[in-house]
C-alpha cells in the first residue's frame, strides 16, 4: 500500500485507475438513491397539498362532535291548537324473560306474581317453561313495579325500555285523538289517519281543537244527558270561516290510556261516524233551498192547516197553529206541512241537487277515519222530498249537519271541515247566494226569540239556532215514539257568525221540570246556551247590547201577516 | 453540525411530548363530551316527562277542581265584559288634582260617606258596533 500518494492538506489529489472507478460508482448511487428519495416526498407532498388545500377547501377534517343530541320519542307529540299537551310518547321499561336462564319456573311464578299482581300463576309459569330465548311478562311496568321485580332478584328476568304513548288529557280528546296499539301503531282517530307523519315526525301535530272549549261542550252535554236519562249525545263547535273544528265530542267516551277496556258503544264516535235522521234541524236547508231556488219569498206562505196525507203517511205539526204560515213562520213553529210544501214547490230533482250541492249525500272531507256514509234514498221519490224537508229519510252525520249550518250562515261558502290547525284565509265554494246565508241567519234568530229555541238565547251573544226533534227509527219499519234524538244546533253572533255549535242528545226521557218533554228546546237548547256564555270570552267574541238600534236594524225580518198586512218583527 | 443535531433531537423530543399530551387531552375531552350528551339526553327526557306530567295535572277539569275548591272564581258573565271605548275619560294625574283630592277628602271627612277615593262608574250600556257585511 506504499503506492498510494501522500494527502497533503491543501493540495488537489486526482485520483486514477480502481480507486477512481470505485468513488465514481459510489457517486451514482448516491444520486440514484436521492432522486428516489425526492420523488418519493415529492408524492407525500403533493398527497399533502391535495388533502389539505384542494379537496375541501379547509383543514382535513377534524374529528366533529356528534350533532347535538336530541330525543327521539319515536312517535310525534299531537297538541291542541294552543300548544297543550294531548298525546306524547314516553319510556317505559317492559319486563321480558329469557326462559333458559330460568332456573325455577314454579318458585319465579309463584315470586313473580306477589309484585305483579295482575298476572296470574299458571300463565307466568307456562310462559317460563316455553322453549324460546324470548317472552314478554309484562309491557309498560310503572317505575315502583320494575323496582319491586329488581328487588326480587330472579335470574332471568329483563327489562327493555319502550315507547309508550300517554294521553295527559284522558278521556277528553278520546275519539278525536284516538289511540295506538301496543307496538305504537295508530289504530283510530287522528293517531290513525296521520300514522305516518307522526311515526317519522319530531314536529308536534297541531290540532285544531280547544281543549278549554272542548272540556265545556264535554261537560254541559255530559250534564244535559244524565238530566235526561239520555244514552249518549254528541257535541261539535265548528269555525265558520275556516272550517276548522273547535271541539268535537261523543258521550260515552273512553280513555284511550286504557283503550283495552273500552266498549263498542264507548268506542262509536257518534259526531262522525253515526249518522241520524236528523229531524227539524234540516229545515235549515230546507227554507235555505226554497230561498235560494227562488220559488218563495219571506213575503210568501203556505197553508198549514190540515195534516198532508200521502200514501199510508200522515203528516202532521209538532206545535200545531193551524193556520196560514208565512215562511218565517213554518221556519219559527218548525211546521212540517209548511216544510213539505216548500219543498215540493222547488222539486225532487233540485232537492236531490241542492242536497248533494251542500255536502249531505258524500262522507265527510275530515281527518278522521271513523267517517260514516250517509244513508240517502235510491231512487229519490217525491215522498223523500217530503220527509227529508222535515229531516226525515236522509240519514247524515251530526257533523254534515254542523258543516251545512256552517256553510248557510257564513255567506254560503262550503268549506272541508279539518281537525288540524289551519292559518290564513281557507278557500272555499259558494254553494248558496250571500242574500239566501243573510235572510237564513235572521230566521235562525226569530227561532230563538220567540219560537222553539228560546232557551238558547245567551244574553248579549246574538244566538240563533234550529232545534231538532227526531224519532229514531225503530228496529222494524215505522219509528219509536219514545226514543227521540233531540238537537239544537246554533250559530253565533248571528249578525256575523264566527262559530257553529251542534248538541244532539241520544234517546232522552221526558222530565218533571220539563213538563215531560225531551225536545230539542228543552235538552239541547240550554246546553249551547250555557256553551256559548263560557265559551264566548275563551273564543273572543265580545258581547254586544242586543237592544241597540244597529243590531235591531241587522236582524230586522220583514213579516207579512195573515191578512197580508205586512208588520215588522224581530 | 453538533449544535444542529442537538437542536433537532431537542425539537423532535418536545414534538412527541406535546403529541403524547394532546392527544390524551382530546381524549379526554371526547368522554367529557359524550358524558355531556348523554347528560342532555336524559335531562330531555326527564322534561318530556315533566311536560307529560304538567298537562296531566293541567287537565281543564283538574283546573275546574281545583279553582272550586281553592278559589273564589266564577265563570264570567256579559255584565263583566266591556270595551276599552266604554272607560270614562282617564282622571287628571295626581299633581295635577292636588286640589281635587283635596276636596274629595275634605267632603269626605265633611260627611263621613263619600269614599275617600270614588272609582268611575262605567257606563250603564255596552256601545255596539254594527255587523260589517260579510265578504
Amino acid at each position: 500500500m506504499t503506492d498510494f500518494p501522500q494527502i497533503q492538506a491543501g493540495k488537489s489529489v486526482r485520483l486514477e485507475g480502481v480507486t477512481k472507478q470505485a468513488l465514481e460508482i459510489g457517486r451514482n448511487r448516491l444520486i440514484l438513491a436521492g432522486c428516489l428519495l425526492t420523488l418519493a416526498f415529492t408524492a407525500v407532498a403533493g398527497r399533502v397539498v391535495e388533502l389539505s388545500a384542494l379537496r375541501d377547501h379547509n383543514e382535513p377534517t377534524v374529528p366533529t362532535a356528534a350533532a347535538d343530541a336530541a330525543l327521539q320519542t319515536g312517535r310525534a307529540d299531537i297538541v291542541d291548537r294552543n300548544g297543550l299537551l294531548v298525546a306524547t310518547s314516553l319510556r317505559t321499561p317492559s319486563l321480558y324473560a329469557d326462559p333458559s336462564e330460568v332456573l325455577d319456573p314454579a318458585r319465579a311464578a309463584r315470586r313473580l306474581t306477589t309484585v305483579l299482581t295482575d298476572l296470574a300463576v299458571p300463565e307466568v309459569e307456562a310462559k317460563l317453561r316455553a322453549n324460546r330465548r324470548f317472552v314478554w311478562l309484562k309491557r309498560s311496568l310503572t317505575p315502583h313495579e320494575q323496582y319491586r321485580v329488581n328487588a326480587l332478584g330472579i335470574p332471568g328476568l329483563h327489562f327493555m325500555d319502550e315507547w309508550k304513548r300517554i294521553y295527559p288529557q284522558s278521556s277528553l280528546m278520546a275519539h278525536v285523538v284516538g289511540f295506538t296499539d301496543i307496538d305504537d301503531r295508530g289504530i283510530s282517530g287522528v293517531e290513525r289517519s296521520f300514522d305516518d307523519v307522526l311515526r317519522d315526525g319530531r314536529e308536534p301535530l297541531h290540532l285544531s281543537i280547544d281543549l278549554r272549549i272542548q272540556h265545556i261542550v264535554r261537560q254541559e252535554l255530559a250534564h244535559q244527558i244524565s238530566l235526561f236519562e239520555a244514552i249518549g249525545g254528541t257535541g261539535i263547535v265548528l269555525d265558520v270561516d275556516t272550517g276548522e273544528t273547535v271541539a268535537m265530542v261523543s258521550l260515552p267516551d273512553f280513555d284511550p290510556n286504557m283503550a283495552a277496556e273500552m266498549s263498542d258503544d264507548q268506542r262509536f264516535n257518534r259526531a262522525t261516524l253515526g249518522v241520524y235522521e236528523m229531524g227539524s234541524t234540516f229545515k235549515i236547508f230546507n227554507t235555505a233551498m226554497a230561498l235560494d231556488a227562488g220559488t218563495v219569498t219571506l213575503r210568501d206562505g203556505y197553508d198549514a192547516s190540515k195534516p198532508i196525507k200521502i200514501a199510508r203517511f200522515t203528516i202532521n205539526d209538532f206545535h200545531g197553529e193551524n193556520r196560514w204560515l208565512s215562511v218565517a213562520e213554518i221556519f219559527k213553529y218548525s211546521s212540517n206541512i209548511g216544510s213539505v210544501k216548500m219543498a215540493m214547490d222547488v222539486g225532487t230533482e233540485r232537492q236531490k241537487e241542492f242536497m248533494g250541492r251542500m255536502g249531505m249525500l258524500q262522507p265527510m272531507s275530515l281527518e278522521l277515519p271513523e267517517r260514516g256514509y250517509p244513508l240517502v234514498p235510491s231512487p229519490w221519490r217525491p215522498i223523500n222530498t217530503m220527509t227529508i224537508s222535515f229531516g226525515h229519510g236522509l240519514s247524515v252525520s251530526p257533523m254534515h249537519l254542523a258543516a251545512g249550518v256552517a256553510t248557510v250562515v257564513n255567506g254560503g261558502i262550503k268549506r272541508p271541515t279539518t281537525l288540524l290547525k289551519t292559518t290564513g284565509r281557507v278557500l272555499g265554494e259558494e254553494v248558496l247566494k250571500p242574500s239566501t246565508s243573510e235572510v237564513m241567519r235572521k230566521l235562525m234568530r226569530l227561532v230563538v226569540m220567540d219560537g222553539t229555541g228560546r232557551n238558547a238565547d245567551a244574553e248579549g251573544y246574538l244566538v240563533g239556532g234550529k232545534t231538532g226533534t227526531a224519532e229514531k227509527a225503530g228496529g222494524g219499519r215505522g219509528y219509536a215514539r219514545k226514543s227521540l234524538l233531540s238537537s239544537f244546533v246554533a250559530a253565533f253572533p248571528v249578525n256575523d257568525p264566527k262559530y257553529v255549535i251542534l248538541i244532539m242528545v241520544d234517546e232522552p226521557k221526558g222530565q218533571k221540570f220539563s213538563h215531560g218533554y225531551a225536545t230539542g228546546g228543552w235538552v239541547a237548547a240550554p246546553a249551547v246556551k250555557r256553551i256559548v256564555e263560557r265559551a264566548a270570552p275563551l273564543l273572543g267574541v265580545a258581547p254586544v247590547d242586543m237592544d241597540a238600534p244597529e243590531i235591531r236594524r241587522d236582524l230586522l225580518v220583514d213579516l207579512p201577516d195573515a191578512g197580508g198586512k205586512r208588520l215588522a218583527s224581530f | 453540525m453538533r449544535r444542529v443535531t442537538i437542536l433537532w433531537f431537542l425539537v423532535a423530543a418536545c414534538l412527541g411530548v406535546a403529541l403524547f399530551l394532546v392527544k390524551y387531552e382530546v381524549q379526554d375531552r371526547e368522554e367529557k363530551l359524550a358524558a355531556l350528551h348523554r347528560e342532555i339526553l336524559a335531562n330531555q327526557e326527564a322534561v318530556h316527562v315533566l311536560e307529560a306530567e304538567w298537562s296531566y295535572l293541567n287537565r281543564p277539569s283538574n283546573l275546574e277542581a281545583m279553582v272550586r275548591r281553592h278559589l273564589d272564581l266564577v265563570p264570567l258573565d256579559t255584565t263583566r265584559l266591556g270595551r276599552i271605548e266604554q272607560l270614562p275619560i282617564r282622571l287628571p294625574s295626581f299633581e295635577e288634582a292636588g286640589t281635587m283630592t283635596a276636596g274629595i277628602r275634605e267632603a269626605a271627612a265633611a260627611t263621613d260617606d263619600l269614599p275617600a277615593f270614588a272609582p268611575p262608574a262605567p257606563l250603564p250600556r255596552p256601545i255596539t258596533i254594527s255587523a260589517k257585511v260579510r265578504r
